[in-house]
């Protein structure tokens, strides 16, 4: 077995082991299936409320601004990202931090296997949960908010979550690093995911923002997966009108990756130096 | 096991840790203002040489170093300087292949996953150690019953450190580190790990372990280093370090003093060597070295009643590390 198959055999190990400890908490699952129904629900009776009940006018003002009138299925797409952003912040960061106070980060490092498996490995476990948000929200959308999605351009949003995971992914990488120099990661990812849910067009059209901050959003792929999900569902328009942003999500996704590889090895090595691996 | 170049298992040369307390802030760096961060010698230069197939003790007191040197050892911290080679390779230069051939226990029980059971751990842990899987299965069959330990979901604390030893095994390693490996364990949990560790030297493997119970080192190792404030203060057989002190018998008095004892420990010491004296609530606590019980015992209580003091309790006891250890440092090794 080669040293790349044998690190590949560690890295599915690694996040079974994840799902497996999920497992053991039942309630968990409950909290996926109630939170991305509630919450995005309450949003979506705000708007009703805003727009006087679904006036026409408020709906063309905001089919001006959104590019469509199907304003819950706008807010569920957004609540979406905002889940999705939500456990990768905080979900292998949470991971990392655990084995840190566990002990088991200094088990894992005893291993031969390489060590950025500890570090990409949990967020990949947090993918099944993602896509089960995913998921219950299109069946509320559909049973609640009498929303059907057309099969078409339901594939072709799960292409773009498909070429979005890698940069959301490494993401949520690059902020599980920073625990092994900073331990608590709580404050810096409320900040962050703060800035996302904004600067992104979590929950209202991107023009809404100044220009300045929509040229920082352009900087973010979040902003782009939200953007494109929502084309392609709600504007009928094909996976060819937003192949230029598909290709920037993955040279998103290459940077991120490389620069979550290099700030891990330079912690990893700092905390080696200064004996805080098994600290907590 | 792992087939590696002759030599020692561990050769460590020279090796120092300082570690730095204290914090120096962004704004202090910035304004250019001195380091005043607190320099901690953990490990302060030791040289450390383990032969393979015996078992090696680290004996110490708590933050004498054992473990920040098992560390060094294992990867896990980089020595400020000095070099270390494992099984004749060094570990800052290709610590992958060192971790391959390494089975560790560090931190025992903490590294496990108590919400998996004892296979589900261990399947997790041999992908990591890159385990094939084919014989993944017959290595954890192998690895519990060598612990006799069965799969379960709840674990006493010895099990979890048998399950940490499991563990370390499953790469089938020609070296094994424990670090306290016995510590929180019941007597009979202690001597079962004991007699694991035994069964290992005679599989042929090697084994470094960490204590501060002068018995495990005693019963367990073939050889002992001992270490206090970061120094390998002696190093030899248990019977060798023994011996140094020079002594047949060690005797322990409690004595009751109505002065502060000065007058009582002079006349001790002019017929035994005086290793250690602790005043306690008007009670003085003394370890004494000589050569014959049966001469000491009476003398000292002569000594005892000229100095207008009372002994309370009188222990005749072998010479044991604890000895050696006190007489190398002037402390016990629990102070």
């Amino acid at each position: 077995m080669s040293l790349l198959a044998a690190d590949a055999r560690a890295f599915v190990a690694a996040a079974r082991k994840e799902l497996r400890m999920w497992r053991r908490y039942p309630l968990f699952i409950l909290g996926l299936l109630f939170w991305p129904i509630v919450l995005p629900a309450t949003w979506v009776l705000m708007g009703q409320a805003y727009s006087g009940g679904g006036d026409a006018r408020a709906l063309a003002a905001f089919a001006e601004r959104a590019g469509t009138t199907e304003f819950a299925g706008f807010v569920f797409v957004g609540y979406a990202m905002y889940m999705w952003l939500s456990n990768l912040l905080w979900g292998p960061g949470t991971a990392l931090r655990q084995e840190q106070i566990r002990g088991s980060l200094e088990a894992v490092f005893l291993t031969p296997t390489s060590r950025l498996v500890a570090l990409f490995a949990p967020p990949i476990s947090h993918l099944p949960f993602s896509l089960l948000n995913f998921v219950t929200m299109g069946l509320t959308l559909w049973l609640v908010f009498g929303i059907v999605l057309p099969l078409g351009p339901v594939l072709e949003a799960m292409v773009v979550i498909a070429i979005g995971i890698p940069s959301m992914y490494a993401i949520g990488s690059l902020f599980a690093a920073s625990v092994l120099r900073f331990g608590e990661t709580g404050p810096i990812v409320q900040l962050v995911r703060g800035t996302f849910v904004l600067a992104c067009g979590i929950t209202f059209p991107l023009v809404m923002l100044p220009g300045w901050a929509q040229a920082g959003a352009a900087l973010l792929p979040p902003t782009y997966i939200v953007a494109d999900i929502r084309t392609v569902l709600f504007r009928g328009v094909g996976l060819g009108a937003i192949a230029v942003d598909l290709v920037l999500l993955l040279a998103f996704a290459g940077l991120i990756t490389l620069l979550a590889v290099w700030v891990f090895r330079i912690l990893e090595t700092s905390a080696r130096r200064r004996g805080t691996l098994g600290s907590y | 096991m792992t087939a590696t170049a002759a030599g020692p298992a561990v050769d460590a040369r020279g090796l120092v840790k300082v570690f730095e307390r204290g914090r120096r802030t962004f704004w202090q760096r910035l304004r250019g203002e001195p380091d005043r961060r607190e320099r901690f010698h953990a490990v302060d230069g030791i040289d450390l040489r383990v032969e393979r197939g015996e078992i090696f003790g680290l004996l110490g007191p708590n933050g004498a170093g054992k473990t920040t040197t098992m560390k060094m050892l294992a990867t896990l911290l980089i020595p400020t300087s000095g070099t270390i080679s494992v099984l004749g390779i060094d570990v800052l230069a290709r610590p992958r292949d060192v971790r391959a051939r390494l089975g560790a226990m560090l931190s025992g029980e903490r590294s496990l996953y108590w919400k998996l059971t004892a296979r589900e751990n261990l399947e997790y842990f041999a992908a990591l150690y890159h385990v094939p899987p084919r014989q993944t299965r017959a290595r954890i069959d192998d690895a519990l019953t060598s612990v006799k330990l069965l799969d379960r979901e709840q674990y006493s604390t010895g099990m979890r450190q048998r399950l940490a030893l499991a563990r370390a095994l499953l790469p089938d390693p020609p070296l094994v580190i424990l670090d306290e490996p016995t510590v929180g364990l019941d007597p009979q949990a202690a001597r079962d790990l004991r007699a694991r560790v035994r069964e290992l030297r005679s599989q042929g493997r090697t084994v470094l372990l960490t204590t501060h119970y002068m018995e495990e080192a005693d019963q367990l190792c073939d050889r002992v280093a001992i270490i206090d404030h970061g120094r390998i203060v002696a190093l030899d057989t248990p019977g060798a370090l023994k011996r140094t002190i020079r002594a047949e018998e060690v005797v322990r008095l409690e004595i009751g003093l109505a002065d502060d004892g000065a007058a009582v420990l002079e006349r001790l010491g002019r017929s035994a060597t005086v290793a250690r004296s602790e005043r306690h609530n008007g009670t003085l606590a003394v370890t004494a070295h000589c050569a014959s019980a049966r001469d000491f015992v009476p003398a000292a209580f002569d000594a005892a009643r000229s100095a207008g003091a009372t002994i309370q309790h009188v222990e005749v006891v072998p010479v044991t590390l604890e000895d050696v250890f006190i007489s190398l440092t002037g402390r016990a090794l629990r102070e």
